[in-house]
C-alpha cells in the first residue's frame, strides 16, 4: 500500500468486536501501520462512506480500503457492497469480503457485485491468524486508487 | 343398507338354491307325470284291446248264431257263409280276450265258464247245421228250441257286455286321470316358473344394486386416492422443507457458534503470548526470593496461567471439532446427490486400495466378493460410506490378530443392493449397537482418537442413497456392517422432486 505518498485508510466493517480486534492485531503484526477505522454495524459504516446526505461526496479524493463482513446486525454486507460499487465516488475502492460463509452462490454474488477479494475466515484460530497476517502482507504491497 | 360382498355371496347362493329347488321340482313332477302317463296309456291300450277282443268275440258269436238260424230256416247254403267265416276266428278271439283278462283273477271263473259255453255252443251249432244239411231239420230245430244254446249265448253276451263296460270305464278313468296329472304338471310348472322369475328378478336386482354400489365405492376410492396423492405430495413438500430448515439451522448455528469460538481461541493465543513478557519479568527476580508477592507471581506465571490456558485450549479445540462435525454432516445432507453408473467391485477395490498399506502393515488381508450388477448411485457418498467402514475396521482392530476384512455385495429380489463389510476387530457391545450410529457417540475402550461422527455420517449417507445401515457384532468374530442402498438413485430422486 502506498503508505508514504497517499495514506490509505482501512475501513473495517465487522460486527464481532473480538474478531475486529484480532484482525487488527494480526494486520499490525504484518507490519501494516495504516489507520484502521472499525465499524460494528452497517449504518455507521454507510454514514461514514456516504456522508449525512448519502451522496458519497465525503468519500471523494479519499484513499480507502474496505474490509467487509457479510453478517451484520442491521444490514447485510452484500447491500453495503452493492452501494459502494454503485456510487461513483466509492466504486474504485477495493473491497475485501472477509466472512465465515463459504457458500458458492454467496461468493459468486459478491464477485458479480464487484468485490475485489473474497476470503473465508478459517475456522481454527491459527489458520485465521495466519490468513489475516498474509492479508496484511498483501495490503502492504497493493495499490489503492484515489476515489473519484 | 349397503350390500357387503359377503352378504352378496350369501344372498346369491340362497337365490341360486331356491331357483335350483324350483327347477328340481319341475323336473321331478315332469318325470313323475311321464311315468303316470305311461301307466295310464298302457291301461287305456289294454282296456281298448280287451274291449276290441270282447266286441269281436260277441260279434263273431252272434254272426255264427244268426248264420245258423238263417240256414236252419232256409236250408240255403248261402246263409252258412258267415258261419263258416266266424267259427275259425272265435277261439283266437277268445284267447286274445283271455290274455288281456289274465291279469284279473276275478275274471278267471267266468272266462272258464265262457270257454265251456263256447265249446258247447260251437258243438251245438255244428250239430244242428249237420242235422239240417242231412235233411233232419226238425231234429235240428228241436235242439234249438231246447233253449240251452240261447241260454249259453245270453250268459256269454252278458259277460262280454260287462267286460266292454268295464273297459269303457277304464278308458274314461284313464283319460280323466291323465288330464288331472297334466293339470297338476301345469300348476307345478306355473309355480316353478313364478319362483324362477322371482329368483331371477331378485338376483338381477341385487346384481344391479351391488354393481351400483361397487361403482359408487370405486369412484369414492378414486377420489380418496386422488386426495391421498395430493396429501402425500403436500407432506413430501413439508418434509423436504423441514429437512432443508434443519440443515439451514444446523449451518447457521454452527457458523454463529464458530465466530465466538474464534475469539476465544484467538484471545487465548494472545494471552499465551502475553505470558512471555510476564515470565521474563518474573525471571528477573531470584528463584529463592521469599517475597510473597514474587512467589505468588511466579506461581501464577509458571503454573496457574499455563494450566488455565491449556484447559481453555483443549476445550475449545474439542468444541471446534464438534462444531466442524455438525457442519460437515449438515453440509453432506445438503449436498445434491448425483446418480451415475457405479461398478461396485471397482469402487470397493479403490476404497480398499486407499487403506491397503495399513492392512498390509498388520499382515492382514481384505477380500472382495461383489455379485451385483452396476448400480446408479452417488459415487462420492458410497465411497465415503465404504471408506468410513474400512477406517473403522482398521481403527478398532483386535490387537492380537491380523486384520481380516471381507466386502460382499448382493442384490435382493426386491432389487435393493446390500453390501456387507465384515471385520475381525474388537466388536461392539450389544447395548451400543444403536448408539454407535448416533452423533458424538462411541463404543468401547476410548483408546483410539475419534470424534464419534463417522458412523452417524455413514448412516445419513446410506439413507440419502435410499437405504440404511445395520450391524451384527460379537467380540469373538468381529463386526459386520450391512449397508443397503437403492439400485437406482434416479428413481428416488424423481419421486423426491
Amino acid at each position: 500500500m502506498t503508505i508514504e505518498s497517499k495514506p490509505v485508510t482501512i475501513i473495517m466493517i465487522e460486527d464481532d468486536e473480538g474478531h475486529a480486534r484480532l484482525i487488527e492485531k494480526n494486520i499490525r503484526r504484518a507490519g501494516v501501520n495504516n489507520q484502521i477505522i472499525p465499524f460494528t454495524n452497517g449504518t455507521d459504516a454507510l454514514d461514514f462512506l456516504f456522508g449525512e446526505d448519502g451522496t458519497g461526496e465525503v468519500s471523494a479524493h479519499r484513499h480507502l480500503l474496505i474490509l467487509l463482513d457479510l453478517n451484520l446486525p442491521d444490514t447485510t454486507g452484500v447491500q453495503i457492497l452493492e452501494k459502494v460499487k454503485a456510487n461513483q465516488h466509492t466504486k474504485r475502492t477495493p473491497v475485501v469480503v472477509l466472512t465465515t460463509t463459504d457458500d458458492e452462490r454467496e461468493i459468486q454474488r459478491c464477485y458479480d457485485l464487484g468485490a475485489n477479494v473474497y476470503i473465508t475466515k478459517p475456522v481454527d484460530y491459527d489458520g485465521f491468524a495466519n490468513a489475516i497476517r498474509q492479508l496484511g502482507l498483501f495490503f502492504s504491497v497493493m495499490q489503492v486508487p484515489e476515489t473519484a | 343398507m349397503p350390500i357387503t360382498s359377503k352378504g352378496f355371496a350369501r344372498y346369491s347362493l340362497a337365490l341360486i338354491i331356491v331357483g335350483l329347488l324350483a327347477l328340481i321340482g319341475v323336473v321331478a313332477a315332469t318325470i313323475w307325470l311321464v311315468e303316470r302317463t305311461q301307466v295310464y296309456f298302457e291301461e287305456v291300450v289294454e282296456a281298448r284291446e280287451g274291449r276290441q277282443a270282447a266286441v269281436e268275440l260277441r260279434n263273431l258269436l252272434q254272426d255264427a248264431q244268426s248264420s245258423q238260424r238263417g240256414f236252419l230256416l232256409t236250408l240255403d247254403d248261402a246263409y252258412l257263409e258267415p258261419y263258416q267265416n266266424a267259427i275259425g276266428r272265435i277261439q283266437p278271439a277268445y284267447d286274445r280276450l283271455a290274455a288281456v283278462l289274465a291279469a284279473y283273477p276275478q275274471a278267471d271263473e267266468p272266462m272258464a265258464q265262457m270257454q265251456i259255453d263256447i265249446n258247447d255252443k260251437l258243438a251245438e251249432l255244428s250239430q244242428t247245421i249237420d242235422l239240417a244239411a242231412a235233411g233232419q231239420s226238425d231234429e235240428a230245430l228241436a235242439i234249438v228250441t231246447t233253449d240251452t244254446g240261447e241260454q249259453m249265448m245270453t250268459r256269454m253276451r252278458t259277460l262280454l257286455d260287462a267286460v266292454i263296460a268295464a273297459a269303457d270305464e277304464r278308458t274314461f278313468n284313464g283319460i280323466v286321470d291323465q288330464r288331472g296329472a297334466a293339470n297338476a304338471l301345469r300348476i307345478v310348472a306355473l309355480i316353478a316358473a313364478l319362483v324362477i322369475i322371482a329368483v331371477v328378478g331378485g338376483a338381477a336386482w341385487m346384481v344391479l344394486r351391488y354393481t351400483r354400489e361397487l361403482d359408487y365405492a370405486r369412484s369414492e376410492v378414486e377420489a380418496l386416492n386422488h386426495d391421498l396423492e395430493a396429501r402425500v405430495a403436500e407432506r413430501t413438500t413439508d418434509l423436504r422443507r423441514a429437512n432443508e430448515e434443519v440443515q439451514r439451522f444446523a449451518y447457521i448455528v454452527t457458523h454463529d457458534l464458530r465466530a465466538p469460538l474464534v475469539n476465544i481461541m484467538g484471545f487465548t493465543s494472545e494471552l499465551e503470548s502475553a505470558l512471555s513478557p510476564i515470565n521474563a519479568l518474573v525471571a528477573k527476580h531470584p528463584e529463592d526470593s521469599t517475597d510473597p508477592v514474587i512467589v505468588e507471581a511466579r506461581q501464577t506465571a509458571l503454573e496457574d496461567l499455563p494450566e488455565a490456558i491449556g484447559f481453555i485450549r483443549s476445550s475449545t479445540r474439542k468444541m471446534d471439532g464438534l462444531i466442524n462435525a455438525i457442519l460437515k454432516i449438515s453440509r453432506e445432507g445438503g449436498r445434491a446427490l448425483k446418480a451415475e453408473r457405479v461398478d461396485l467391485t471397482d469402487l470397493a477395490e479403490s476404497t480398499v486400495g486407499a487403506v491397503q498399506h495399513q492392512i498390509s502393515d498388520s499382515e492382514g488381508e481384505a477380500s472382495i466378493d461383489i455379485a451385483t450388477p452396476p448400480v446408479f448411485t452417488d459415487r462420492l457418498a458410497l465411497e465415503q460410506v465404504l471408506g468410513n467402514l474400512l477406517d473403522n475396521a482398521i481403527k478398532y482392530r483386535h490387537p492380537d490378530r491380523p486384520i481380516q476384512i471381507e466386502i460382499k455385495g448382493r442384490q435382493e429380489r426386491d432389487g435393493r443392493i446390500f453390501i456387507d463389510v465384515s471385520d475381525n476387530g474388537r466388536g461392539i457391545a450389544p447395548e451400543d449397537h444403536d448408539r454407535v450410529f448416533e452423533l458424538f457417540r462411541r463404543s468401547g475402550n476410548q483408546n483410539v482418537p475419534g470424534e464419534g461422527i463417522g458412523l452417524a455420517h455413514v448412516r445419513i449417507m446410506a439413507r440419502n442413497l435410499g437405504g440404511d445401515i445395520t450391524l451384527k457384532s460379537n467380540p469373538v468374530h468381529g463386526t459386520t456392517f450391512t449397508v443397503s442402498i437403492a439400485p437406482d438413485l434416479r428413481a428416488i430422486a424423481r419421486s423426491r422432486a
